[in-house]
């Protein structure tokens, strides 16, 4: 037998063998399946990549007071809905806990279990009024709060320090350079700061909440009235959007394209001296960025309601299909009793009043006192509650203001908008 | 053992993949001298000698005594074929820039510091070069689990791949009935429905059948995906070896069946190589089935990648470094299997 047939052998025999091996062995190598299929000491928590370090401290410190140890399923928040509506759809579920961004709370209410009894009065008082109100679905409280998060104004403290920036100020505007409390006062500095290349502020085209913020500082509700009646053509509306595009003069070219990404960017660099951004991302500036330890926090500013941010909280389900609710109702239970635990984290955020106090104070969280002064505002109010919001959000908001921010005209862009959302809600 | 003694497959296998002319009998004879009919055969192909270079009317090539107009003629078609050339080879580099550019930009973005990764305007070279993001990404929890799970995956579903679309392929294209006809225009009805359309359904009937976060699952799902691309190449692969070949290998005593395993499939090789790499990317790669199916035990690593993108913000740095690590594989993969490839390219491109 010539070498090139026994080696020709031997390749085949291997390659057939490695495929056997590979297919016998293949019952994965990332642990114990996830399957929620009987009662045990261990949950299956699904979560979004990035609320899995918030949940990692809980987790441990869940094990040792309860003996519920924690496997986390983690999946990017692009595919998250999907998955979660396939497995609910199904019956059949591989998790015992979800985390669910609070936009989804209205789709998924028929398919996860209430958990009024995590909801004492304490509790009820140590989380913010309008998560309180966002948990409550049709008469039960169907998700814990796990984090939450709203914009807040983060600002470059050394350009607002700077001598000759606080005299030059002074004498075109006739008042002192400081974080601003009026949006008068923040179109001025977003003017001021708009030359030699960098800009005063974003404008987000890309993105709506911003924009829904002001709507609520205005003094109306979000797009939906409480009797679901589309109001986004009424004069808050109309006066948040002339507002919002009347920033985009002292902003950043290509406003339409800016989004969440774009705006953090954008500050990091040092290319603009103030943002309107998730508090979050005050403790999230890179050491190397050219702004590291300039930057400055200040609560989100107030309209003619009053101030008023919109909470993007996330809230911890048990799924109506899984056979292990004991569990986690007490792994949920466990993350609201150590739910400071979260703000060690890289995301840093919590849902608790109290777990947000205790570490207002503290060295390099001065984002807390603005994004706890926000969430408590008189105005501040989430989403509506309709499972078609993201479809609303995708088909009829983000379009109008991409085309408002590049210089439409607001009336006739919100009454395109209220009919689109007519349509999607008939 | 002599050549006369050695058994048909072995002999078959090992020169006709080689396309070796030189064998005995009549299949060798047919492999060394294409066919009867149909003039090259797919086996004979890569044997051909490349067509000769073209053959330039230069003064000292066409000799002396030549008229002078003829000369000139020479010469500019000589420069217009160089002109041409060199026209070819800018269109080439701007092709491979194009397509190279995105992979050379995720591989610099890796070594970037987490400032440089998201420098407006951005920058192509690294500032500074740091391996920062390679440790950040390898040492995250699940990388390695979700390697060991992608190479599982592939690999199973490219030899199911294999498994089913080489006798699909084979019994079309040589029994050439109606429903074979309507079988492989069939078989393209699924790459014609949208992923997330079967995704969702797959997924429930995986869990129904006790197959959920499992790579046996996936791999199946990953197959409905690639079968009938390779039912598809394995056909054009198949067409192109005339049915003499096999004719003669059953004068020579091979049953049907001896005759695919023995003759054929040696013969296609190259075209299996390209099939199985095929199969195999697409598996590999795969994101929204993945994404659907897996969970703690199998979720693979186009997942694991997509992770680093959240709610809150985007690791560039870490994601570009795990997505040039995972690209590893692949293109040793291509590399090792070059050759086959090449000749399963051309399998069938000549036809006399």
């Amino acid at each position: 037998m010539s070498s090139r047939t026994t080696i020709s052998r031997i390749t085949a025999i291997g390659g057939l063998s490695t495929a056997v091996l590979l297919a016998a062995t293949a019952c994965g190598a990332g642990g114990p399946a996830a399957t929620s299929g009987s009662a045990t000491s261990t949950v299956n928590v699904l979560v979004e990549a990035g609320g899995h370090a918030e949940l990692t401290g809980v987790a441990e410190q869940c094990k040792k007071d309860t003996g519920v140890s924690a496997n986390f399923v983690e999946l990017p928040y692009d595919g998250m809905f999907n998955r979660l509506s396939s497995e609910f759809s199904s019956g059949n579920v591989s998790f015992d806990v979800a985390a669910l961004d609070s936009v989804w709370l209205p789709s998924f209410k028929d398919a996860v279990q209430p958990i009024d009894e995590l909801f004492t009065d304490e509790a009820k008082k140590d989380i913010f009024p309008a998560l309180v109100k966002e948990a409550n679905v049709d008469g039960h409280f169907i998700g814990m709060p796990a984090w939450t998060n709203a914009e807040i104004i983060l600002y470059r403290k050394d350009l607002f320090d700077d001598a000759k920036n606080k005299a030059d100020f002074k004498a075109k505007y006739g008042y002192d350079l400081a974080a601003p409390t009026t949006w008068k006062q923040y179109q001025d500095i977003s003017e001021f700061f708009t030359k030699d290349g960098m800009y005063g502020t974003d404008v987000k085209g890309g993105v709506e909440t911003e924009w829904l913020a002001h709507v609520l500082q205005a003094g109306s509700p979000m797009v939906l009235d409480e009797n679901n009646n589309v109001v986004i053509d009424n004069a808050a509306h109309k006066d948040a959007l002339d507002f919002y595009t009347s920033l985009v003069k002292s902003a950043p070219p290509g406003a339409a394209q800016v989004d969440w990404a774009a705006a953090q960017n954008l500050f990091n660099q040092g290319k603009t001296a103030m943002t309107r951004f998730w508090a979050h991302a005050y403790r999230q500036i890179p050491k190397d960025s050219p702004v590291a330890g300039k930057v400055g926090a200040a609560p989100m500013i107030g309209g003619s309601a009053g101030v008023a941010g919109v909470p993007g909280p996330w809230y911890l389900s048990v799924p109506k299909a899984t056979k292990n609710s004991d569990a986690a109702k007490k792994f949920i239970k466990c993350a609201y009793d150590h739910n400071d635990l979260g703000i060690e984290s890289s995301l840093g955020l919590a849902s608790r009043i109290s777990a947000f106090e205790k570490y207002q104070d503290k060295a390099g969280y001065e984002s807390f006192k603005p994004l706890i002064e926000t969430l408590k505002g008189q105005a501040t109010a989430t989403r509506p509650a309709t499972a078609k919001w993201q479809q609303i959000v995708d088909t009829a908001l983000v379009p109008m203001l991409q085309k408002a921010v590049a210089g439409g005209d607001s009336a006739t862009l919100l009454a395109a908008a209220k009919k689109q959302i007519q349509d999607l809600l008939k | 053992m002599s050549t006369a003694e050695t058994p048909i497959n072995d002999r078959f296998a090992a020169e006709a993949a080689a396309s070796r002319p030189r064998h005995s009998g009549v299949v060798s004879a047919i492999l060394a001298t294409g066919t009867k009919s149909s003039g090259a055969t797919a086996g004979a192909a890569p044997t051909r000698a490349l067509p000769a270079e073209p053959v330039l009317l230069t003064p000292a090539a066409s000799g002396t005594g030549r008229p002078r107009r003829r000369n000139h003629h020479a010469e500019g078609l000589e420069a217009g074929k160089r002109s041409t050339r060199i026209l070819l080879w800018i269109v080439l580099a701007a092709a491979m820039v194009l397509y190279g550019f995105p992979f050379l930009y995720l591989l610099f973005t890796s070594f970037k510091t987490p400032i440089d990764t998201i420098a407006v305007p951005p920058t192509i070279l690294p500032k500074e070069w740091t391996l920062e993001n390679y440790a950040n990404a390898l040492g995250r929890n699940g990388v390695l689990a979700s390697f060991i799970n992608s190479v599982q995956t592939a690999v199973i579903s490219t030899v199911l791949s294999l498994a089913l679309a080489i006798p699909a392929a084979y019994g079309i294209t040589r029994y050439k009935t109606p429903s074979g006809r309507v079988f492989i225009m069939a078989a393209l009805v699924t790459r014609m429905v949208p992923p997330v359309a079967i995704g969702i359904p797959l997924a429930s009937m995986m869990a129904s059948a006790g197959l959920a976060d499992t790579p046996i699952a996936l791999s199946i799902a990953h197959t409905t995906i690639s079968l009938p691309l390779s039912i598809w190449l394995m056909s054009s692969f198949f067409e192109a070896v005339p049915n003499d070949l096999e004719e003669a290998a059953t004068v020579d005593g091979c049953s049907r069946l001896g005759a695919l395993w023995r003759v054929v499939i040696p013969v296609v090789s190259g075209g299996i190589a390209v099939t199985a790499i095929f199969a195999f990317l697409a598996s590999w790669n795969e994101f929204l089935f993945a994404l659907l199916m897996t969970a703690i035990r199998s979720q693979t690593t186009p997942v694991v990648i997509a992770n680093f993108q959240t709610q809150f913000g985007l690791d560039w740095g870490s994601m570009t470094a795990l997505a040039a690590v995972y690209s590893i594989p692949v293109i040793l993969l291509t590399l090792l299997l070059q050759r086959k490839i090449v000749a399963g390219m051309t399998l069938g491109a000549v036809k006399g």
